[in-house]
């Protein structure tokens, strides 16, 4: 189970295990039963920021971590983490084009689940080539591939918000077919290697559990 | 589940049995209709042509299908009696008769009547003697289900003739009396989407397949290597359902026969819907199902030799053929065997119509292996059926 489309598909699976328990997450639930509130969103938008704070942080660890063997994976891990590091302003755009205030947003304190999932991010980060994190990754840029611009439509047409209080889920929607395109150049670096590969998927699973519980804990 | 040689030989000493399909029938009634003679059969909802008819068409690749309505909107045939001439094609194609027959088990979205069940309605279409029968209601999927209920009665001995069969009349379901005066058409006598897509998407016929405990001597059956079944209920909504209306059907407590018929109706509780919301989660979660499969080894994408999907190629989107490809999990398109364009969409129905045209193509060889592979959207359910021709 160590060459690159074994382990996609492992992941791939870990990736809809995932999407069926944030589909019975209390936050989803009001999102998909047409209950969820400006507060919800708020909220939604709170929990986010969390993650996408500590993500280009981590990212550039896990870079520092990897050695002159894998400079390539280096390179890729230290620009992703340049692209990424400002997003979260766009959260805090949205949050204030809703009405909230910024002061709220930036002072928010991370719930249980973001404490666990930046916990275990930063932890895997500091270990000599930590290539587990490709997994992680994988949980993480799906959600933006895959769930964010869904959520956003459903966010945006539930509350009747404008774009530009949703352009964090919106924006992130694109250039999915980009993303599994990059993301498996990025598992050639490192594959095929069985142990590299179990960490991999371990890392995928773990992660996914921990930022379910971080949703879980935005409507506990 | 992979069984460890010592479980295996306790199930050979339990007696289980081989099983195969020695015949197959269908039933499709009328001719085919064509795409712009569909709501002459099926009715004008306020006498309007509908809106999202043509892009739902577009979408779901039919171009004919079969509907038990004439033209003036009346029955021509019951559900059960499509599925009851199916059973009789079926047992007809494997060389046998109704007095053979021992055990059947009966598929369909919604039966002729509430209650009882579609097996004792298909039993009353096809008379003679006691059967033991089973009746399976789902969507699509119950197809599988009143296979796997067949199979395992012949596998364990019980019945050597057994019939699984599935039946639709959806149509009746899309005639303007399930629509109007409901809360489901707008101030402007336009129909809602949920509703509306269905409409031109289900269409009607009937299927069945004879399972028995030893292949046919004189020509292809098809050994019934396993069936299995897999439901995401716990963790989706309710994706493709009648008996809620859109904003309640996550409540159990909000459906049908609470209200009573008539408010229900009224409500927009009674047609069949669909969450397209949902759906393109629910396919995600069908494509997580079946690299599942692929990565126990229970399916190996390599050796099959014809896949029959109750879905199109075509309406999958780009980047699921896309992922799977990536995975290792694609079988190539030119496996892929489908009426679905002429047929039409007949939900349970449809994997048994599929089965009975691939067989009389005459493109099956001794030694190769069929996979179904049945979706059902109703709440996250798929089927995965493998079989071997000997």
């Amino acid at each position: 189970m160590s060459e690159v489309a074994d382990v996609l598909r492992r992941l791939a699976v870990v990736f809809t295990e995932f999407e069926a328990r944030l589909e019975q997450t209390a936050l989803i639930r009001k999102l998909t039963r047409g209950r969820f509130t400006l507060a919800d969103y708020r909220a939604f938008l709170i929990g986010l920021r969390q993650q996408v704070k500590d993500g280009a942080l981590w990212m550039s660890r896990a870079a520092s971590n990897i050695d002159e063997q894998h400079l390539e994976l280096r390179s890729k891990l230290m620009r992703h983490a340049v692209t990424e590091h400002r997003d979260f302003r766009l959260l805090d755009a949205d949050y204030v084009a809703t009405g909230g205030a910024l002061a709220d947003i930036e002072g928010a304190e991370k719930n249980l689940g973001s404490e666990a999932l930046s916990a275990w991010m930063f932890h895997e980060a500091s270990r000599p080539n930590p290539f587990g994190l490709l997994g992680a990754m994988w949980i993480i840029e799906g959600l933006g591939s895959i769930k964010a611009a869904e959520w956003g439509a459903m966010c945006r047409d539930r509350l009747a918000l404008p774009d530009e209080a949703v352009r964090f889920l919106l924006y992130h929607g694109e250039n999915d077919a980009e993303h599994i395109a990059e993301f498996e150049t990025m598992l050639g670096l490192v594959l095929p290697d069985e142990a590299v590969a179990a960490r991999i998927v371990r890392t995928a699973q773990v992660t996914a559990r921990l930022y379910a519980l971080q949703i879980e804990e935005i409507c506990p | 589940m992979r069984l460890s040689r010592s479980e295996c030989y306790c199930l050979a000493m339990a007696g289980l049995r081989s099983a195969y399909i020695t015949g197959a029938g269908a039933f499709l009634p009328g001719e085919p209709v064509g795409v712009d003679r569909m709501e002459d059969h099926l009715g004008r909802i306020g006498g309007r042509d509908s809106l999202l008819g043509r892009r739902a068409l577009r979408w779901n690749g039919v171009e004919t299908r079969h509907y038990a309505l004439g033209q003036d909107g009346l029955p021509v045939i019951s559900n059960a009696g499509m599925t009851a001439e199916a059973v009789r094609a079926a047992l007809d194609d494997a060389g046998l008769g109704r007095g053979d027959l021992q055990f059947l088990a009966a598929a369909t979205t919604q039966g002729d009547y509430l209650v009882p069940g579609h097996a004792a309605s298909v039993h009353g279409e096809l008379g003679g003697g006691p059967l033991e029968i089973a009746s399976f209601q789902s969507v699509c999927g119950s197809s599988l289900m009143a296979a796997k209920s067949a199979w395992l009665q012949v596998r364990a001995g019980e019945h050597d003739v057994a019939v699984a069969c599935a039946g639709e009349f959806s149509s009746r379901w899309f005639r303007p009396s399930f629509y109007e005066g409901s809360a489901l058409v707008d101030a402007k006598g336009r129909l809602r989407a949920e509703a509306d897509y269905l409409r031109f998407t289900l269409s009607d016929g009937a299927g069945a397949i004879v399972i028995e405990p030893k292949p046919r001597p004189d020509r292809l059956s098809l050994k019934i290597e396993f069936i299995d079944l897999v439901s995401l209920a716990g963790s989706f909504d309710p994706c493709m359902w009648a008996g809620a209306a859109v904003e309640d059907r996550t409540d159990p407590l909000a459906t049908w026969s609470h209200a009573g018929p008539a408010a229900a109706q009224a409500a927009g509780a009674v047609a069949l819907l669909q969450d397209f919301d949902l759906l393109k989660r629910v396919i995600r979660a069908w494509v997580g199902a079946y690299l599942e499969k692929v990565d126990q080894g229970r399916i190996v994408p390599a050796e099959i030799d014809h896949l029959l999907c109750h879905y199109s190629a075509r309406s999958l989107r780009e980047e699921i053929v896309g992922l799977l490809e990536k995975t290792a999990g694609m079988i190539p398109e030119e496996k892929w065997f489908s009426n679905l364009a002429t047929v039409g969409n007949i939900g349970s129905a449809s994997i048994w119509v599929m089965l009975e045209a691939f067989l009389r193509t005459g493109r099956l060889q001794r030694g190769q292996k069929v996979l179904c592979v049945v979706p059902e959207s109703g709440r996250a359910f798929v089927g995965f059926m493998l079989l071997e021709a000997v």
